[in-house]
């Protein structure tokens, strides 16, 4: 009887950042208290033109591992990102009714009186006032204007202002791995790999190009989409979100750096689907959604080029088939990232999906292989978390209105039930009907609410106490703090230059 | 004011309330407060038809309802002969012997990004000290002591760790509302409603018709009649989900006693053969109650065991409630709302009664329709998704109190030990068991610490706990838990009375709490 021994040896594969990120926080977290962590690497899949935009709770999980912000920048070409400008049309002809807007990662307005901003800004605006809601938002001025948002004080008072990164994810990846090869992580890579099973089901080891069995008692699939341990080994299914998304392929390219690099995401419509730009300092990096009954890959490049106004380089394709893995632990294999859960590739989220996957495995790391409840914890906590992930992402295909085929298939996907509910809610009060384990902020469903012309039919009655006079005061007050603020940060490559400058010395 | 802002100058929206208990009061209280004179509030209350008023503990969120108010802690401790509130506890929980603490506080504090009990736990297994969770926990020993003190400001001290409620006496806190309410224009009418008509296209209520004939039309009624739940259940006939088969107690004998010293900061739970009695210490007298199962024991018994446990004269006779746990299947249909037992019922074992209303009445004020509109079945359902959310993990929090005990023998409890769980408590329990982990929910009751004082009080002993607390060596961990135990005692010694600072902040004109200021 083995069913009670702590684990000791953990075995994780997969390749690229996802593997790196989840062997570094396995091994920092467990390293002291004697687990040791072997990496089976799969060939990489990247390209140069690959660029990571990840979400603002990363800078906490690279705290965790010691990773300096100013380095990180420097070896992977990295700039910061405030948020997502969506634009329709991108540059050329507008389609559809869909104005732009910018979903940043700060708070919008602050409270007038004890009450939240947002339903004083709506009745504002239902009174006659012509000031988006997004002018609101420190951030999002700041991030439109090329500038930083450094926090101090005054900020901190008005509100969050976060930021997430964008990074050439080769640079990344290869930085991650020179930190794992610092913490005495066994590293194997893997041309070809067999799965050994016990008599029970679970996984004894995997043999490494038919000559090294890497022993384990706990394996982690990183695998991505392939799921080579939980789907192909353990046979554990996909539950497909199909009827949820109609993006079914994705095309990867590069473009030129900005002369200036922004501070954000930005999102490009067009009628066949949307581009995403990601400005690093040395290239950009594209990514274009589509749905293949729709698009060829050659009409996607045509659109892909004509949304990016350059000629594209390092042009690659892939397919997307979301879905849920039934059950993200199953025996003693832990499903994380894409072998956990395919999501659309809108709001550059896989990142932070991987980082909740690994997060949640650290605070339910199994106290011996006996580890029943730690599973079905796990299943249920993640199915929670990736189940809210959906549902924010569909919010952008349900709502928005923009014209062509594409949006007109994405708009008559089906919807979650719990998104229905939020949608619903929002629109009769404006509330965020407030649920357990989600990423996104109430401000973030806010931004994409509004910015997609979703204005509630009524607001909380109590904010009818407060007069006109004061909005208006409060609005001007706001405003003009912003202005002041903005002016006082520096440009995005100026502060760049100087943390790059600074990590060098 | 709120006409000149009024937007299309539709008249005011009018808000009926029948019944005249905490939860008619505080809806009253609150809309008034919170909405103005675009609402228009009358409740409908009957001297004849007597109120529960079993709810005398709180929870720490009434200072935020009393707060939202503008009531002046003092005079209103004063007015409803209140006293402080620590926690809970419970003796006899787990067995005949056992006494523990459920405080307003935490217990430890997390070292190295882990949290408390995972450490704790290790001393235990492996190491030389063996205190009791008890004794990390600050308000527990303030609580033990009989000490009370307002909790400091400053995030860094270990006196900032804990927060208070109140004990005070639910008659008088419903009419010191009262007053505040009609002070501020809510109308107030004496009766008892015989007749109700409804709109018979939409099935609206539109109208109650009193005794005196009098006829109150309304746009939105509040149900507060308490277990009758006059409209929502007997008029909309809102079904009802029984909870019996998980909280067998489905009646209470209620008395009070004379106080005696000292003037305990903590409602007192004691585990009896068919249930469980409560003891709350107010400023004036002591109230006292026997929740009971009647398939497990009869009424005289229940009586007699209830005026055995006094520890002062009886003040009366004893009052018997009859009861039955569980909640309508929504607390909003069309334009009614139930607040109150009139929504549902949870036994008053964690004090969660006033809290539900309170709960329920910011929703609704959030949710509330606007003047000039309809209501609309959006706005009540995610005011039903709320409210089921808090029933029901109120409820895993009860049933563990219940099911988690050593008491074998007595029917009662050998039968709630043995029956099948919610789904959703069996899994947190497993949890709990294997690895120590504590459920962790932004929305609704309990917070982590509570689950941690129960699940450890009434005997449940992880097998295994957290491997990044190894993290730390022994010696320094047992180190730091020493350390801590004693600052917690060094600033407890420090502490006044409770007795000596009520008699100094909150002394109700004719009620004696000095004596134990001196001792």
């Amino acid at each position: 009887m083995t069913a009670h021994r702590p684990i000791s040896r953990v075995v994780v594969i997969g390749r690229d950042a996802d593997l790196w990120l989840c062997v570094n926080a396995i091994s920092r977290a467990l390293g002291p208290v004697g687990v040791h962590v072997a990496a089976i690497e799969l060939p990489t899949r990247l390209t140069p033109s690959h660029v990571s935009a990840t979400l603002p709770p990363l800078e906490a999980f690279h705290a965790k591992l010691d990773i300096k912000e100013s380095s990180l920048l420097r070896v992977t070409g990295g700039s910061f990102s405030f948020g997502q400008n969506i634009v329709a049309g991108g540059g050329g002809p507008a389609v559809g009714r869909t104005p732009n807007f910018f979903h940043a990662w700060g708070a919008y307005g602050a409270p007038i009186d004890g009450s939240a901003f947002f339903p004083c800004w709506l009745k504002a605006t239902r009174h006659g006032l012509n000031i988006s809601f997004q002018n609101f938002c420190l951030t999002a001025v700041a991030a439109l204007n090329g500038r930083m948002l450094l926090p101090d004080e005054a900020t901190s008072a008005f509100g969050r202002t976060d930021y997430g990164y964008h990074m050439q994810t080769m640079a990344y990846a290869a930085y991650l791995k020179s930190i794992a090869a610092t913490l005495g992580i066994n590293m194997h890579e893997a041309q070809h790999v067999m799965v050994e099973r016990e008599e029970n089901g679970s996984i004894a080891a995997l043999i490494i190009n038919a000559t090294l069995r890497v022993e384990g008692q706990l394996f982690v699939d990183a695998t991505g989409e392939d799921a080579m341990l939980i789907g192909r080994s353990l046979g554990v299914p996909l539950e497909h979100w199909r009827q949820y998304f109609s993006v079914d392929r994705v095309l990867s390219a590069r473009a030129p750096a900005f002369t200036a690099t922004p501070p954000f995401a930005e999102i490009r419509t067009a009628r066949a689907g949307w581009t995403a730009l990601h400005p690093t300092r040395a290239a950009t990096g594209v990514v274009h959604a589509y749905s293949s009954g729709i698009s060829s890959d050659e009409a996607a490049l045509e659109s892909a080029n004509a949304a990016s106004q350059v000629k594209l380089a390092d042009v690659s394709f892939h397919s997307v088939n979301p879905g849920v893995r039934a059950r993200a632990w199953e025996g003693n294999c832990v499903a994380v990232g894409g072998a956990a859960c395919i999501l659309d590739p809108i709001h550059d989220v896989d990142l932070h999906a991987l980082q909740l996957g690994v997060v949640h495995l650290l605070s339910l790391f199994p106290v011996t292989e006996e580890c029943a409840a730690e599973r079905a914890e796990y299943n249920r906590i993640m199915r929670s978390y990736h189940e809210r992930i959906r549902d924010f992402q569909c919010a952008f295909y349900a709502l928005s209105s923009f014209d062509g085929d594409f949006w007109q298939r994405a708009g008559a996907q089906a919807v979650p039930q719990p998104l229905l509910h939020k949608i619903a809610t929002f629109r009769a009060r404006g509330d965020i009907a407030p649920m357990e384990d989600e990423t996104f902020s109430p401000e973030s469903w806010r931004a994409i609410f509004t910015g997609f012309g979703v204005m509630p039919e009524s607001w909380p009655p109590s904010i009818d106490r407060i007069s006109p006079d004061r909005f208006k005061a409060e609005f001007s007050r706001t405003l003009e703090f912003i202005k002041g603020k903005v002016l006082e940060q520096p440009t995005h490559d100026g502060y760049l230059d100087s943390l790059c400058r600074t990590s060098t010395a | 004011m709120g006409e000149a802002i009024r937007d299309n100058r539709s008249p005011p929206f009018r808000v009926v309330i029948v019944g005249g208990g905490t939860a008619g009061w505080m809806s009253a209280a609150a809309i008034r407060r919170q909405l103005g004179d675009d609402y228009a509030v009358t409740l409908i209350e009957s001297d004849e038809i007597g109120t529960v008023g079993v709810g005398e503990a709180t929870l720490p969120h009434i200072k935020i309802f009393n707060d939202m108010l503008g009531i002046d802690e003092a005079q209103f401790m004063r007015e409803t002969r209140a006293t402080f509130k620590l926690g809970i506890q419970f003796r006899d929980w787990d067995r005949p012997g056992d006494c523990y603490i459920h405080p307003f506080g935490a217990f430890g504090e997390p070292w190295g990004g882990v949290e408390f009990q995972h450490h704790w736990l290790r001393a235990q297994t492996a190491g030389q000290l063996r205190f009791p969770l008890q004794d990390y926990s600050y308000s527990v020993v303030a609580a033990r002591n009989n000490a009370f003190e307002f909790p400091n400001e400053d995030k860094k001290s270990i006196r900032s760790t804990y927060s208070y409620a109140y004990h005070f006496d639910a008659g008088l806190y419903a009419a010191y509302l009262r007053s505040w309410a009609i002070e501020r224009g809510v109308r107030r009418i004496e009766g008892q409603v015989c007749d109700v008509s409804r709109d018979p296209s939409t099935g609206d209520l539109k109208e109650l018709t009193l005794k005196s004939g009098e006829r109150i039309a309304g746009d939105l009624f509040i149900d507060c009649s308490g277990f009758r739940s006059l409209l929502l259940g007997g008029i909309l006939g809102v079904g009802w989900q029984d909870w019996t088969h998980w909280l067998p107690c489905d009646r209470a004998f209620a008395v009070p006693c004379k106080r005696v010293a000292p003037l305990t900061p903590y409602t007192r739970a004691t585990a009896r053969r068919a249930g469980w009695t409560w003891r709350i210490a107010l400023q004036h007298r002591t109230g006292n109650g026997y929740v009971f199962s009647s398939q497990f024991i009869n009424d005289g018994e229940a009586r007699d065991t209830l005026l055995g446990a006094l520890d002062g004269a009886a003040l009366g006779e004893p009052r018997l409630l009859r009861f039955s746990p569980g909640r309508r299947e929504r607390a909003w249909k069309g334009n009614c709302v139930a607040i109150g037992l009139a929504s549902g019922f949870l036994e008053p074992l964690e004090s969660t009664s006033i809290y539900l209303i309170q709960a329920a009445v910011i929703d609704l004020i959030n949710l509330m329709p606007r003047p000039g509109s309809g209501t609309d079945p959006r706005l009540a359902d995610e005011f039903n998704r709320l409210n089921e959310m808090q029933y029901e993990r109120i409820r895993d929090f009860l049933v563990l109190h219940y099911t988690a005990n050593s008491r074998a023998g007595e029917p009662l409890w050998d039968y709630v030990r043995s029956m099948p769980l919610p789904d959703s408590l069996v899994h947190k329990l497993q949890l709990f068991r294997s690895r120590a982990a504590l459920p962790n929910y932004h929305y609704g009751l309990f917070a982590r610490d509570s689950w941690l004082s129960v699940l450890v009080g009434q005997g449940i002993v992880p097998t295994g706990y957290d491997r990044l607390a190894d993290a730390f060596t022994l010696p320094a961990l047992e180190e730091r838990l020493t350390e801590f135990r004693n600052r917690i005692q060094t600033h407890v010694d420090a502490m006044s009375s409770h007795g000596a600072f009520i008699a100094d902040y909150a002394q109700a004109a004719e009620a004696t709490v000095s004596e134990e200021a001196a001792a």
